[in-house]
């Protein structure tokens, strides 16, 4: 089975520039260059999410997750490497980024579904979910700008659930609205990962990694075209200091989960799933 | 929860094709693969046209009135202007000048926010993968309709004055505005992903365009420069802008000298000064085809550059 997304051996480095804006005899004498530093933030990684997994991606503040998540929606171009998604992304990386405050909710949606890359009846079709789903009621004709944190926070995140991607990346974003509203989002990313959908999540939670990713005892055959049920598991960052040291190339190859897991998946992996 | 029944991957993957992002970095897609993935998303460039033309005019009153406003109050300063004070000079110059000014603000307008829209969209870029293009070609379809909005007040004045513009001329029209589209396309994109990584990029372009402006024969007659220049004028027809804009001047001002009205053909007592070329459709034409021909090869260009640029967009911006 073909992997949904394929991450290989990619590296991404920034160049942190020097605060100080160099004078215009600098630049020319330095032909253009800029003195700057290189920080690598992804180095050499490897991984493969098959169809119908979910991976949640672990690690500290500043290890690349987002980075490595940001690579695979096609935001960052890696300075290496090769990364390969099979499949219609939606990305979650920030809640609402495409919405103008000036227009209504309605207007938003169909905005923000075409940049998803949906046509019009795509989001015609689904449009009531969405209101539905925001809890938005009459409020969808009012302009964005007078809703409260909470409601865009909603109406942003039921877009994204609701064009049913077959490929979800999520970074961080479920913690909106009042509890009741994060318990929704998370029982629609389990419905996600039931129907076979592909899921990469960055979190810091490894409790959430839990109730969402990982597969209960009697796991539903996610769809009737995948070879394999589906699996799910934990796939760790390394931290900025281990990469540094080491550099080496970590794969954790999908299909066989409990084969290539890193040390740290076991605890996590462990758990019940609560959802 | 209380959602209806959805479908599933494999419905998905029957019907919708599976879009690969990025099978091979190290190829970057060709000008002509990015022109089908603007095509793909060629509704996400409707909503962004529709958003741009909303949001300008949102909250006021009069909305799409500005728009007619503000021609209408250059056919009227023009008009005092040049027939009642100054009284002399080009016949209808208001006219005259129109015609040549609307080409002339769709191209500046344009290229202005094209130029600004990649930085101006930053929280869309670093967030959100679309063909990055999308957002250089939604102010032109903005200003598109303007443009045409703007053509409604040029129309009536055509009525007001009883003039009739050139049926032969006027077949060139379509073909002119494709072409200053083309143009217009291919320098947004190079200015657009320029400003990315050089800022100076915008403030430089409001210069390049005033100079710009007063090099293209919109306020002045064509043959007032081109009859002096000689054998050179072809150098005043190299600048892209002139051939589009007199096209314009010739169809819908329809005049080619002071003396006498070309629509007429009526021969002139005294022959006047000239105003446009005397020249046929054919010589029109050709002169559009050859920049309608250079924006192809800039626009091959500008999609090779933009490309070239984008994939450092999020981390520059």
């Amino acid at each position: 089975m073909t992997p949904a997304i394929e991450i290989e051996s990619v590296t991404k480095r920034f160049r942190l520039y020097h605060e100080k804006a160099p004078s215009l005899k600098e630049r020319v004498i330095k032909f253009g260059r800029l003195p700057h530093e290189d920080f690598w933030a992804l180095r050499d990684v490897s991984l493969a999410v098959n169809a119908g997994e979910s991976l949640g991606l672990l690690g500290h503040n500043g290890s690349g997750k987002s980075t490595l998540l940001k690579c695979a929606a096609g935001i960052l171009r890696p300075t290496s490497g090769r990364i390969t998604v099979r499949g219609r992304v939606a990305a979650l990386l920030e809640l609402g980024a495409g919405f103008h405050p000036d227009l209504t909710g309605r207007e938003n949606v169909y905005l923000n579904g075409s940049i998803l890359g949906f046509t019009r009846s795509d989001i015609d079709r689904i449009f009531d979910d969405i209101v539905a789903f925001a809890e938005i009621g009459p409020f969808i004709d009012n302009q964005v700008k007078h809703y409260s944190s909470g409601m865009f926070a909603r109406l942003a995140f039921a877009v994204a659930v609701n064009v049913e991607p077959e490929i979800l990346l999520v970074d961080e974003v479920l913690a909106v609205g009042d509890e009741s509203f994060q318990r929704k989002c998370l029982a629609r990313i389990e419905d996600f990962r039931k129907e076979g959908r592909t899921i990469l999540l960055v979190t810091h939670a490894a409790d959430l990694v839990r109730r969402i990713s990982l597969p209960s005892a009697n796991r539903p055959t996610p769809s009737p075209r995948s070879a394999r049920p589906s699996s799910s598991g934990v796939w760790r960052c390394p931290t900025r200091r281990s990469r540094a040291r080491s550099g080496t190339r970590r794969t954790r190859s999908g299909s066989a989960p409990c084969a290539s897991r890193p040390p740290n998946h076991a605890e996590v992996s462990s758990g019940p799933v609560i959802t | 929860m209380s959602t209806p029944a959805r479908s599933t991957v494999s419905d998905l993957t029957d019907t919708a094709p599976l879009p690969v992002i990025g099978e091979d970095r190290a190829a970057r897609p060709g000008p002509l693969q990015r022109l089908r993935d603007v095509w793909a998303y060629r509704e996400l460039l409707a909503n962004l046209t529709r958003k741009e033309l909303k949001v300008k005019y949102k909250d006021s009153i009069l909305g799409f009135a500005w728009s007619l406003l503000n021609p209408i109050l250059y056919l009227v300063v023009f008009w005092v202007v040049f027939q009642i004070i100054l009284g002399a000079g080009i016949p209808n110059f208001a006219i005259f000048f129109l015609a040549g000014l609307l080409p002339w603000n769709l191209f500046s307008i344009s290229l202005g926010s094209g130029t600004t829209s990649i930085t101006g969209n930053a929280s869309l870029v670093t967030r959100v993968w679309f063909p990055r293009e999308v957002l250089v070609f939604a102010p032109i379809g903005a200003n598109l309709v303007h443009f045409f909005l703007q053509s409604l007040v040029l129309a009536g004045a055509l009525l007001l004055f009883r003039l009739a513009p050139s049926a032969e001329y006027s077949t060139l029209l379509p073909f002119a505005l494709f072409t200053l589209l083309l143009f217009l396309g291919a320098l947004a994109l190079v200015f657009a992903a320029v400003n990315v990584y050089l800022r100076d990029t915008q403030h430089l372009l409001e210069l390049l365009l005033l100079a710009w402006f007063w090099m293209t024969p919109i306020v002045y007659p064509f043959r007032t420069v081109a009859d002096r220049l000689g054998s050179w004028s072809w150098l005043f027809l190299a600048n892209p802008m002139t051939p589009i804009v007199l096209t314009f001047q010739r169809a819908i001002y329809n005049q080619v000298d002071t003396g006498g009205g070309a629509a007429t053909g009526g021969k002139a007592i005294n022959v006047g000064t000239g105003i446009l070329p005397d020249a046929s459709v054919l010589w029109y034409f050709r002169n559009l085809a050859i920049v309608a021909a250079a924006s192809v090869v800039l626009l091959g260009i500008a999609l090779w550059l933009f490309g070239r640029l984008e994939g450092d967009f999020a981390e520059e911006i």
